[in-house]
């Protein structure tokens, strides 16, 4: 069998393990535009400021010789441009066509770019993959104050880190706060207050409308009239499927490619995970792309042991994130903020928690400061457990497993339910 | 695949197991200088309190382990022996497993300067027995086929 | 600091904790690990210190640990030097601050002469050659009840109908302690031990938790004077159903557990309210002569249809060998004799430390008596209250008892470190304790283990001393005082026990 894979990042990587559990003869090809072997997307920033570079092992999703070891072929530095389902076969951008039995696409996101007047001008950055970093490490000695666009996660992470370099950076915000979807009011308050601390200059519910500049950009023009000196700008104000080369193609999409529970498109032989696809959320109880590592990593891997006709179902996913900014550590999931559901809440020396129910299963959480066993919630909205009788001790600081009831709590430690 | 398996039963609270764990790990492999001398490591079992209960909680090296899922560059692998085991020189301290883990037996190390260090049991593999499961004075830790 | 001395209330503390500071890891093991409140961990100072006056000396802390920095030392008096009165200053004055009497429990401590140390064993030489037991077969199988006077063989069968026998592959079997004063995973042990060893474990006078039903066929069930537990399912299971008379360790005393052990399952096996002390009255109150007992006896016979001796447990006090006699007069098909230095879970200390006899004279005069009269055969004899060694067990088989009870021996053997505190229900090491975070400390699997190497060893040394002695069944050693002679002993003594002195 010919597998090509389109994207050789985490979900890409991931199905590349699955199929290599169990299949050692098919061939595996992998696409993508970028040269570098797998790395650390959520890393970008700190390599944009030199905390880690194409040096160091640490940059890397995997190990060098995670290819030879997997017997993959890989035609790196190649886009794809088109797929051709009826004779199986991709097209790159050098005109060469790649045949293939099963066809996984995980070509993750793009950035966003809002529509503003100025964007083509020098100094204007984005941050979601190396090209975009390099760039952006390079002009670096050339900024004195840039303006970061979206308070999201890469935002606030680019944000501090450039502070913490001495760079001035103010932080333009459509909403009323930072880290909108993953963290409520009282949570974003610290995000507020680190970024404050280390001089970030915050502008919340207002957005970028033009950038101005001869050839480099000089001065930042807000929606609400305000103008900011400066001569560069972060546009970081989210990713989108990339769904550019699969748009004139028979496969179906919506936000993102629609993928069964098998990450399956509508064409038999191909598949999608990862950024590119809208998976199913079982929070909200509907599909959309969710573009967060942990579910690439999963989805890559259903997607790959269904390749190999394993018949492995994504059991479906929710948005969680894990952020540090300055000295706390910020771990959100699922619904946040909403006032429809039962919430529980506290907040203390140094810490916040809070806890979103509905229908006596967890829905979402947030954990600010003490954090350890997060993983514990994640494993309670994931398999909507049953929390009634339990949630009464989520706001203790010592939430563990003494909690569980004895006959819950054995079978778990024992494996015994997964 | 043997791993630690935790009978409550028998715990009582003394908490050897942290500080065998604490030695395991430490540069000179001696209790006093662990303890006095260096930084001392992180514990990667952690014993929890409930009076009557206890109970010494550490990794139970899943089959399909969510952190390693959740990883951003491949730290937290599976080693050889099939344990699931961070490498130190790659780990970033994002805490990604930490927010994965069902077990909540990840924890975070941040005596590093740049970056943090996920923390957790990698089943001993300078041992045959691991060491808590040696200290611990009750058998409340035995290393089982599961 | 949680405490401060108070000189109203003040007696000089008896231990001192010593803690090597620069081994001293502040792990806080020792912290937790003790259960009396001498331990504490001071956050600020950093530092782990002790209240002595609290410390009882389990040494629980010591030996949990891990850098042994802590010794415990016995603190001398500090009082000028005065024989006679030294021991009585604190004990007068706990009396006086008060206002009461001490309740103390495990053995009396007095420095009374232990008199199994003082009997010296024979063995063969040339003549009747002594046996090798590793190569000669070698039985310590007894049986316990009353044996015929004469037996009567038909054509091809024992015409004689034998009384009920207990069968034991050991001559030494577990006393009576009961579930309230023992932890349950205490006695989960002892059974699984007297299964492993085909020997028998006494559930004591507080009844038999339903889980250890399964036990049946090693068990000997108590009926005491407060009757607690006691219906017709408890007197099925048993092998064998015990009264309990009294005590070695506190002769013409009842029982007494205070309330804070009688927990939900406590009140439940004992059928009991929670919380309430459990009293057992110092005499059956349906028992008051030998014809009471009898009765007694035959009550217990007749409900479970002549198919179990029945044991009569008895404190060896003055007049023992008269007593014994009754008793097997009275239909009971064994004799337990406790002895003064028998352990107790409670006991009043004037009472433990005063009353009663040692076990060697008590059996001595008992076994003699019995013969002489013609009835030895009518009942065996256990020995009980202060078999420390297979070779107390030895020495009194051959004065005359058909098997041996230990109690603290047995205790000692799962980690009791003889600290005399068992009636605060605070025990350390899980043992004598209800608290169900206290008694995890005993695990069922490690002390049954222990158990039974302690009783394969003592198996051991008692076959390698009897095949020293050139005897290879525990049957010939019973009352065979002639391989027993006297050391330090003065004539009467040695009257009295029955032994010649060495050398004669
Ligand atoms: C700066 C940054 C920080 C992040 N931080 C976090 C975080 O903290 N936590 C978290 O959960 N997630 C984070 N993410 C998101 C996370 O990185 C993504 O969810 C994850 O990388 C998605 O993996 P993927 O394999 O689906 O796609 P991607 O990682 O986007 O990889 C897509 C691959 O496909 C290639 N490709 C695309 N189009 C083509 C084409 N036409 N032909 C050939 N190749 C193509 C690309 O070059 C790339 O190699 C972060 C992302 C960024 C950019
Ligand atoms: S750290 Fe947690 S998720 Fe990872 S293998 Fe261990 S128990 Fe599983
Ligand atoms: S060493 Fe054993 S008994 Fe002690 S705390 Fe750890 S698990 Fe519990
Ligand atoms: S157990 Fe030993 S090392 Fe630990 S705190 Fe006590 S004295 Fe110190
Ligand atoms: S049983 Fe416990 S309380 Fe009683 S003497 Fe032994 S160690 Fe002390």
């Amino acid at each position: 069998m010919k597998i090509v894979i389109i994207g050789n990042s985490v979900a890409g990587i991931n199905a590349v393990e699955a199929v290599r559990e169990k299949d050692k003869i098919s061939e595996i090809k992998v696409i993508s535009d970028e040269q570098t072997r797998a790395y650390s997307h959520p890393l970008l920033p700190n390599f944009v400021v030199g905390d880690v570079s194409r040096a160091e092992e640490r940059f890397y999703y995997r190990e060098r010789n995670f290819y030879e070891k997997h017997n993959v072929k890989t035609l790196l530095g190649r886009r794809a441009v088109k797929i051709f389902p009826k004779n199986k076969y991709v097209e790159l951008d050098n005109e060469e066509k790649v045949d293939y039995d099963k066809l996984l696409i995980a070509c993750g996101g793009k950035p966003f770019v809002p529509s503003m007047k100025g964007v083509e001008l020098n100094g204007v950055h984005t941050l979601t993959n190396i090209k975009a970093a390099d760039k952006l490490k390079a002009d670096l000695p050339n900024i004195e104050h840039c303006v970061v666009v979206g308070g999201g996660l890469i935002g606030s992470k680019i944000a501090e880190k450039l502070a913490k370099k001495g760079v001035k950076v103010t932080l333009v915000e459509l909403m009323r706060r930072v880290l909108f979807p993953v963290l409520d009011d009282a949570g974003a308050d610290y995000v507020h207050k680190e970024l404050k601390n280390l001089g970030v200059k915050l502008v919340l519910e207002d957005s970028v409308v033009e950038l101005k500049g001869d050839k480099r950009v000089k001065e930042v023009v807000l929606s609400s009239g305000k103008t900011i000196k400066a001569n560069s700008v972060i546009v970081a104000v989210g990713v989108r499927p990339n769904l550019d080369f699969v748009a004139d193609s028979d496969i179906e999409v919506n936000k993102g490619i629609i993928v069964n529970d098998y990450m399956q498109t509508n064409i038999d032989t191909i598949f999608a995970a990862g950024d590119v696809v809208e998976a199913y959320d079982i929070v909200i109880s509907q599909k959309r792309p969710i573009p967060i590592l942990p579910l690439a990593a999963r989805q890559g891997r259903v997607a790959g042991l269904n390749i190999i006709d394993s018949n492995v179902k994504y059991k479906g996913g929710f948005p969680t994130n894990s952020i540090t900014i300055g000295n706390i550590s910020f771990i959100s999931m699922g619904i946040v903020d909403s006032d429809e559901f039962e919430v529980l809440k506290i907040k203390k020396d140094g810490e916040y928690r809070k806890f979103l129910i509905h229908d006596d299963k967890l829905i979402g959480a947030i954990l600010v400061g003490n954090i350890e066993k997060a993983g514990m919630f994640n494993w309670m909205i994931q398999n909507r457990f049953d929390v009634s009788w339990i949630k009464d001790t989520f706001l203790n600081s010592d939430f563990g497993w003494k909690y569980f009831n004895k006959a819950f709590r054995v079978l778990r430690l024992d494996r015994k339910i997964k | 695949m043997k791993i630690v398996k935790i009978n409550e039963d028998n715990c009582i609270y003394c908490h050897l197991c942290e500080v065998a764990c604490v030695v395991e790990h430490s540069q000179s492999k001696d209790i006093i200088k662990a303890f006095k001398r260096e930084e001392k490591p992180t514990a990667r079992c952690g014993v929890e309190f409930n009076y009557p209960l206890s109970l010494s909680v550490m990794c139970r090296h899943c089959d399909d382990a969510p952190c390693m899922e959740a990883c951003q560059n491949g730290a937290m692998h599976r080693d050889d022996r099939g344990y699931v085991v961070v490498n130190e020189d790659k780990c970033v301290g994002c805490w990604m497993c930490v927010m994965a883990c069902p077990y909540g037996v990840i924890k975070r190390d941040t005596r590093r300067d740049v970056w943090g260090l996920s923390t957790k049991c990698d089943s001993c593999p300078d041992r045959d027995v691991p060491a808590c499961v040696e200290a611990c004075p009750n058998n409340a830790l035995m290393f089982e086929e599961i | 600091m949680k405490w401060m001395k108070n000189l109203k209330t003040y007696t000089p503390p008896a231990f001192t904790v010593i803690r090597d500071d620069y081994r001293c890891i502040r792990c806080k093991a020792c912290v937790e690990q003790c259960s009396f409140d001498a331990t504490f961990y001071d956050e600020e100072e950093n530092r782990v210190w002790n209240w002595d006056a609290n410390c009882v000396s389990c040494n629980r802390c010591a030996a949990i640990c891990p850098t042994e920095a802590i010794t415990i030392e016995k603190r001398d008096y500090s009082y000028r030097r005065n024989y006679s009165w030294e021991s009585h200053i604190d004990s007068l004055k706990k009396r006086a601050i008060f206002g009461g009497t001490p309740v103390v429990s495990m053995g009396n401590d007095k420095p009374y002469k232990i008199y199994w140390d003082h009997i010296l064993l024979n063995a063969s030489q040339v003549t009747n050659p002594s046996i090798d037991p590793l190569r000669e077969p070698m039985e310590l199988k007894t049986f316990l009840g009353k044996k015929p006077h004469n037996i009567e063989i038909g054509d091809d069968a024992l015409k004689t109908i034998l009384s009920p026998q207990l069968e034991i592959d050991i001559p030494i079997m577990f006393a009576a302690m009961s579930y309230g004063a023992l932890s349950y995973n205490v006695v989960e042990a002892l059974g699984r031990a007297a299964r492993e060893m085909g020997t028998f474990y006494n559930s004591g006078e507080g009844g038999l938790n339903k889980d250890h039903y399964k036990f049946k066929g090693n068990i000997i069930v108590q009926v005491a004077s407060g009757r607690f537990g006691v219906h017709k399912p408890y007197l099925d299971v048993g092998s064998a159903i015990e009264i309990k008379i009294g005590q070695g360790a506190k002769p013409g005393i009842g029982g007494h557990l205070p309330g804070e052990k009688v927990t939900e399952t406590i009140s439940e096996t004992r059928m009991m309210p929670q919380g309430s002390d459990a009293i057992s009255p110092a005499p059956h109150h349906d028992v008051y002569s030998i014809e009471d007992l009898r009765q007694l006896i035959y009550a217990l016979k007749e409900a479970t249809e002549y198919t179990k001796p029945v044991i009569v447990k008895i404190a060896a006090v003055h007049n023992v060998a008269a007593i014994a006699s009754g008793v097997a007069r009275a239909g009971a098909d064994i004799l337990c004799i406790d002895g003064f230095k028998g352990g107790t879970g409670a006991s009043p200390q004037v009472i433990r430390d005063n009353v009663g006899l040692p076990i060697e004279f008590a059996l001595a005069v008992v076994d003699e008596r019995l013969r002489n009269e013609g009835i030895r055969q009518d009942v065996s004899i256990v020995a009980s209250g202060g078999i420390r060694n297979s070779m107390d067990a030895v020495k009194a088989i051959a004065l005359g008892a058909d098997a041996v009870y230990i109690g603290t021996a047995a205790l000692l053997a799962i980690g009791c470190t003889m600290c005399q505190q068992c009636h605060t229900g605070k025990c350390a090491w899980g043992i004598t304790t209800q608290d169900p975070h206290l008694s995890k400390r005993v695990n069922p699997d490690i002390a049954s283990e222990r158990l039974i190497n302690l009783l394969k060893v003592w198996a051991l040394e008692i076959k390698e001393t009897m095949g020293a002695m050139g005897i290879n069944s525990i049957e010939s050693l019973r009352g065979n005082r002639l391989n027993l002679r006297g050391i330090d002993l003065t004539d009467r003594e040695m009257e009295i026990l029955g032994i010649l002195p060495a050398g004669e």
